[in-house]
Protein backbone atom coordinates (compact mmCIF):
# COMPACT_ATOMS: atom_id res chain seq x y z
CA UNK A 1 0.00 0.00 0.00
CA UNK A 2 1.70 3.14 -1.41
CA UNK A 3 0.38 6.92 -1.41
CA UNK A 4 1.68 10.29 -1.86
CA UNK A 5 1.71 12.41 1.34
CA UNK A 6 2.82 15.67 0.17
CA UNK A 7 0.78 18.67 -0.53
CA UNK A 8 1.48 20.01 -4.09
CA UNK A 9 3.26 23.49 -3.17
CA UNK A 10 5.66 21.74 -0.16
CA UNK A 11 9.26 21.18 -2.15
CA UNK A 12 9.72 18.02 -0.53
CA UNK A 13 8.08 14.98 -2.68
CA UNK A 14 7.45 11.92 -0.35
CA UNK A 15 5.93 8.63 -1.17
CA UNK A 16 4.94 6.21 2.01
CA UNK A 17 4.48 2.70 1.82
CA UNK A 18 3.76 -0.41 3.76
CA UNK A 19 4.50 -3.97 3.18
CA UNK A 20 5.56 -7.57 4.13
CA UNK A 21 9.05 -8.07 3.20
CA UNK A 22 10.07 -11.92 4.54
CA UNK A 23 7.18 -11.68 6.87
CA UNK A 24 8.34 -8.51 8.79
CA UNK A 25 5.79 -5.48 8.17
CA UNK A 26 7.88 -2.95 6.81
CA UNK A 27 7.42 0.60 6.45
CA UNK A 28 9.07 2.55 3.46
CA UNK A 29 9.17 6.39 3.58
CA UNK A 30 10.83 7.99 0.33
CA UNK A 31 11.33 11.68 0.33
CA UNK A 32 13.10 13.78 -2.74
CA UNK A 33 15.00 17.00 -1.52
CA UNK A 34 16.89 19.45 -4.20
CA UNK A 35 20.33 16.98 -3.74
CA UNK A 36 19.41 14.21 -1.72
CA UNK A 37 16.73 11.14 -1.36
CA UNK A 38 16.02 10.46 1.87
CA UNK A 39 15.31 6.68 2.23
CA UNK A 40 13.55 5.23 5.81
CA UNK A 41 12.82 1.78 5.88
CA UNK A 42 12.18 0.60 9.46
CA UNK A 43 10.94 -2.80 10.87
CA UNK A 44 11.23 -2.15 14.57
CA UNK A 45 10.09 2.29 14.80
CA UNK A 46 13.26 3.55 14.77
CA UNK A 47 15.46 4.75 12.15
CA UNK A 48 18.12 2.12 12.82
CA UNK A 49 21.40 2.26 10.54
CA UNK A 50 22.00 5.10 8.58
CA UNK A 51 24.01 5.43 5.72
CA UNK A 52 25.30 8.01 2.95
CA UNK A 53 26.08 7.27 -0.47
CA UNK A 54 27.33 9.49 -3.23
CA UNK A 55 28.44 9.55 -6.78
CA UNK A 56 32.34 10.75 -6.64
CA UNK A 57 32.89 13.52 -8.97
CA UNK A 58 35.34 12.49 -11.79
CA UNK A 59 36.55 12.28 -15.21
CA UNK A 60 36.45 8.70 -15.83
CA UNK A 61 34.03 7.06 -17.68
CA UNK A 62 32.90 4.44 -15.10
CA UNK A 63 31.87 6.03 -12.07
CA UNK A 64 32.90 5.71 -8.39
CA UNK A 65 30.33 5.56 -5.61
CA UNK A 66 31.09 6.40 -1.95
CA UNK A 67 29.21 4.42 0.82
CA UNK A 68 29.57 5.15 4.37
CA UNK A 69 27.53 4.06 7.40
CA UNK A 70 26.81 7.51 9.54
CA UNK A 71 25.03 5.67 12.77
CA UNK A 72 25.22 2.59 13.32
CA UNK A 73 26.02 -1.39 12.43
CA UNK A 74 29.40 -0.94 10.92
CA UNK A 75 29.83 -4.63 10.12
CA UNK A 76 26.92 -5.37 8.02
CA UNK A 77 28.41 -5.26 4.47
CA UNK A 78 25.05 -6.17 3.12
CA UNK A 79 23.65 -2.70 4.57
CA UNK A 80 26.26 -1.05 2.66
CA UNK A 81 25.66 -3.14 -0.72
CA UNK A 82 21.89 -2.06 -0.52
CA UNK A 83 22.76 1.66 -0.52
CA UNK A 84 25.32 0.37 -3.34
CA UNK A 85 22.48 -0.45 -5.13
CA UNK A 86 20.42 2.26 -4.34
CA UNK A 87 23.01 4.99 -5.27
CA UNK A 88 23.57 2.84 -8.58
CA UNK A 89 20.07 3.16 -9.91
CA UNK A 90 19.68 6.83 -9.31
CA UNK A 91 22.55 7.31 -11.10
CA UNK A 92 21.40 5.41 -13.86
CA UNK A 93 18.30 7.05 -14.15
CA UNK A 94 19.85 11.18 -14.15
CA UNK A 95 22.53 9.87 -16.76
CA UNK A 96 20.64 7.89 -19.05
CA UNK A 97 17.00 8.81 -18.84
CA UNK A 98 16.82 12.31 -17.67
CA UNK A 99 19.10 14.04 -19.65
CA UNK A 100 17.15 15.22 -22.88
CA UNK A 101 16.21 18.45 -24.41
CA UNK A 102 14.45 21.24 -23.02
CA UNK A 103 12.56 21.10 -25.60
CA UNK A 104 11.32 17.95 -25.62
CA UNK A 105 10.40 18.22 -22.18
CA UNK A 106 6.92 19.90 -22.87
CA UNK A 107 6.01 17.27 -25.21
CA UNK A 108 6.81 14.15 -22.59
CA UNK A 109 6.04 16.16 -19.40
CA UNK A 110 2.41 14.70 -19.62
CA UNK A 111 3.57 11.58 -20.39
CA UNK A 112 6.03 11.05 -17.63
CA UNK A 113 3.60 12.83 -15.11
CA UNK A 114 1.31 10.18 -16.04
CA UNK A 115 3.83 7.43 -15.43
CA UNK A 116 5.73 9.12 -12.49
CA UNK A 117 3.71 11.56 -10.43
CA UNK A 118 6.68 12.35 -8.54
CA UNK A 119 8.22 14.46 -11.83
CA UNK A 120 8.83 18.06 -11.68
CA UNK A 121 9.42 19.98 -14.91
CA UNK A 122 11.78 22.37 -13.40
CA UNK A 123 13.31 19.82 -11.66
CA UNK A 124 13.91 17.68 -14.47
CA UNK A 125 15.74 20.35 -16.29
CA UNK A 126 17.64 21.66 -13.64
CA UNK A 127 19.48 18.23 -13.05
CA UNK A 128 19.68 16.17 -15.76
CA UNK A 129 23.74 15.20 -15.97
CA UNK A 130 24.37 15.30 -11.96
CA UNK A 131 22.57 12.91 -9.30
CA UNK A 132 21.77 13.10 -6.09
CA UNK A 133 22.98 11.40 -3.06
CA UNK A 134 21.31 9.08 -1.05
CA UNK A 135 20.68 8.82 2.63
CA UNK A 136 19.38 5.68 3.59
CA UNK A 137 18.02 4.05 7.15
CA UNK A 138 18.08 0.81 8.13
CA UNK A 139 16.65 -0.35 10.72
CA UNK A 140 15.93 -4.47 10.53
CA UNK A 141 14.59 -7.21 12.39
CA UNK A 142 17.01 -9.22 9.64
CA UNK A 143 19.18 -8.46 7.31
CA UNK A 144 18.84 -11.90 5.04
CA UNK A 145 19.74 -11.20 1.55
CA UNK A 146 16.17 -11.78 1.08
CA UNK A 147 15.15 -8.97 3.01
CA UNK A 148 17.51 -6.71 1.33
CA UNK A 149 16.39 -7.44 -2.32
CA UNK A 150 12.86 -6.91 -1.26
CA UNK A 151 13.97 -3.19 -0.42
CA UNK A 152 15.38 -2.49 -2.87
CA UNK A 153 12.87 -4.03 -5.31
CA UNK A 154 10.15 -1.75 -3.71
CA UNK A 155 12.45 1.44 -3.15
CA UNK A 156 13.63 0.77 -6.77
CA UNK A 157 10.14 0.57 -7.95
CA UNK A 158 8.47 3.83 -6.14
CA UNK A 159 11.53 5.66 -6.09
CA UNK A 160 11.15 7.70 -9.69
CA UNK B 1 -24.19 -17.56 31.60
CA UNK B 2 -25.18 -14.86 29.86
CA UNK B 3 -22.94 -12.24 32.47
CA UNK B 4 -19.95 -14.64 31.55
CA UNK B 5 -20.55 -14.60 28.18
CA UNK B 6 -20.84 -10.85 28.37
CA UNK B 7 -17.83 -10.46 30.07
CA UNK B 8 -15.77 -12.39 27.78
CA UNK B 9 -17.18 -10.40 24.75
CA UNK B 10 -16.27 -7.14 26.73
CA UNK B 11 -12.95 -8.26 27.08
CA UNK B 12 -12.32 -9.43 23.71
CA UNK B 13 -13.47 -6.11 22.60
CA UNK B 14 -10.50 -4.40 24.92
CA UNK B 15 -8.33 -6.59 23.39
CA UNK B 16 -9.46 -5.67 20.03
CA UNK B 17 -9.23 -1.79 20.91
CA UNK B 18 -5.75 -1.97 22.50
CA UNK B 19 -4.11 -3.99 19.35
CA UNK B 20 -5.68 -1.24 17.23
CA UNK B 21 -4.60 1.72 19.54
CA UNK B 22 -0.98 -0.46 19.84
CA UNK B 23 -0.94 -0.72 15.50
CA UNK B 24 -1.94 3.11 14.84
CA UNK B 25 0.83 4.41 17.70
CA UNK B 26 2.94 1.97 15.95
CA UNK B 27 2.20 3.55 12.17
CA UNK B 28 4.10 6.05 10.36
CA UNK B 29 3.26 9.28 10.45
CA UNK B 30 4.22 12.19 8.25
CA UNK B 31 3.62 15.64 8.84
CA UNK B 32 4.41 18.85 6.14
CA UNK B 33 4.21 22.40 6.69
CA UNK B 34 5.54 25.36 5.91
CA UNK B 35 5.96 29.12 7.26
CA UNK B 36 6.03 32.18 5.65
CA UNK B 37 7.60 35.34 7.31
CA UNK B 38 9.00 38.26 6.33
CA UNK B 39 11.42 37.36 3.45
CA UNK B 40 12.11 33.81 4.59
CA UNK B 41 10.08 30.30 3.91
CA UNK B 42 10.77 27.84 6.21
CA UNK B 43 9.71 24.09 6.06
CA UNK B 44 9.04 21.72 7.89
CA UNK B 45 9.02 17.98 7.70
CA UNK B 46 8.31 15.89 10.60
CA UNK B 47 8.24 11.52 10.56
CA UNK B 48 6.92 9.96 13.38
CA UNK B 49 8.30 6.85 13.79
CA UNK B 50 7.08 4.79 16.95
CA UNK B 51 10.55 5.26 19.08
CA UNK B 52 11.68 7.97 16.97
CA UNK B 53 11.16 11.02 15.25
CA UNK B 54 13.29 12.50 12.10
CA UNK B 55 12.51 16.30 11.16
CA UNK B 56 13.64 18.27 8.23
CA UNK B 57 13.83 21.99 8.46
CA UNK B 58 14.44 23.84 4.63
CA UNK B 59 15.33 27.38 4.96
CA UNK B 60 14.06 28.67 1.82
CA UNK B 61 15.33 25.66 -0.30
CA UNK B 62 14.47 22.13 -0.75
CA UNK B 63 18.39 21.16 0.12
CA UNK B 64 18.71 18.41 2.67
CA UNK B 65 21.29 20.61 4.61
CA UNK B 66 23.59 18.73 7.73
CA UNK B 67 22.29 15.79 9.53
CA UNK B 68 22.61 15.11 13.09
CA UNK B 69 21.25 12.69 15.86
CA UNK B 70 19.92 13.66 19.07
CA UNK B 71 18.61 11.48 22.07
CA UNK B 72 18.46 11.88 25.90
CA UNK B 73 21.28 9.81 27.82
CA UNK B 74 20.09 7.97 31.16
CA UNK B 75 20.63 8.06 33.92
CA UNK B 76 22.18 11.51 33.93
CA UNK B 77 19.69 14.10 32.68
CA UNK B 78 22.07 14.81 29.92
CA UNK B 79 20.95 15.21 25.85
CA UNK B 80 24.02 12.99 23.25
CA UNK B 81 24.05 15.05 20.24
CA UNK B 82 26.27 14.54 17.19
CA UNK B 83 26.39 15.49 13.38
CA UNK B 84 26.13 12.56 11.03
CA UNK B 85 26.55 14.59 7.77
CA UNK B 86 28.25 18.02 7.10
CA UNK B 87 27.95 20.59 10.22
CA UNK B 88 32.27 20.47 10.45
CA UNK B 89 32.14 24.32 12.27
CA UNK B 90 28.04 25.32 11.82
CA UNK B 91 26.42 24.07 14.79
CA UNK B 92 23.13 25.33 13.64
CA UNK B 93 21.41 22.47 13.40
CA UNK B 94 23.14 20.68 16.17
CA UNK B 95 21.59 23.59 18.89
CA UNK B 96 18.30 23.21 17.21
CA UNK B 97 18.43 19.25 17.87
CA UNK B 98 19.96 19.13 21.30
CA UNK B 99 16.95 21.68 22.24
CA UNK B 100 14.37 19.90 21.12
CA UNK B 101 15.62 16.44 23.25
CA UNK B 102 15.86 18.61 26.48
CA UNK B 103 12.64 19.85 25.96
CA UNK B 104 10.89 16.75 24.66
CA UNK B 105 11.93 14.21 25.79
CA UNK B 106 12.57 12.51 22.08
CA UNK B 107 14.90 10.80 20.64
CA UNK B 108 15.11 12.99 17.03
CA UNK B 109 17.28 12.70 13.86
CA UNK B 110 17.06 16.08 12.36
CA UNK B 111 18.14 17.38 8.90
CA UNK B 112 18.68 21.17 8.97
CA UNK B 113 19.81 23.74 5.86
CA UNK B 114 19.65 26.91 8.06
CA UNK B 115 22.20 29.27 7.18
CA UNK B 116 25.23 29.66 9.84
CA UNK B 117 24.96 32.97 11.58
CA UNK B 118 21.33 33.10 11.78
CA UNK B 119 20.05 32.82 15.16
CA UNK B 120 17.05 34.49 14.57
CA UNK B 121 16.19 32.49 11.67
CA UNK B 122 17.16 29.33 14.09
CA UNK B 123 15.30 30.41 17.13
CA UNK B 124 12.24 30.60 14.77
CA UNK B 125 12.78 27.30 12.98
CA UNK B 126 12.60 25.60 16.57
CA UNK B 127 10.37 27.09 18.24
CA UNK B 128 7.47 26.55 15.16
CA UNK B 129 8.95 23.26 15.05
CA UNK B 130 8.57 22.54 19.04
CA UNK B 131 4.73 24.18 19.18
CA UNK B 132 4.21 21.46 16.11
CA UNK B 133 5.47 18.68 18.29
CA UNK B 134 3.58 19.62 21.48
CA UNK B 135 0.47 20.00 18.97
CA UNK B 136 0.67 16.64 17.73
CA UNK B 137 1.27 15.19 21.21
CA UNK B 138 4.43 13.40 19.95
CA UNK B 139 6.43 15.05 23.12
CA UNK B 140 7.24 13.13 25.85
CA UNK B 141 7.93 13.56 29.72
CA UNK B 142 10.59 16.02 29.77
CA UNK B 143 14.05 15.11 31.35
Amino acid sequence: MAMETSDPLFPVRQTSLCLDIQGNKTDIIISSYEDHFLVIVTQIGSMGTILHARKEEGVSIDPTFNVAVVFGKRDEPMLAACARKLIEHIRYIFQFILPIDASLCICLLNCYQLLHPCYDFCYICSNSGSSKALVLSLGLRDHSVGTLKGIVSAVIEKIF
Amino acid sequence: MNSNGGVEIANQSMNELSIKEQEADESVQVTCFSEFSDDVTLHFQIIRLHKQIYAWIGCNSAKFGHLYAAAPTRPSNNVSVTSLIGGDSDNTGLGIARRLVLKTGLNIVLACNIPKNSPMLEAKAEKKLMEKLISLGYTMQKI
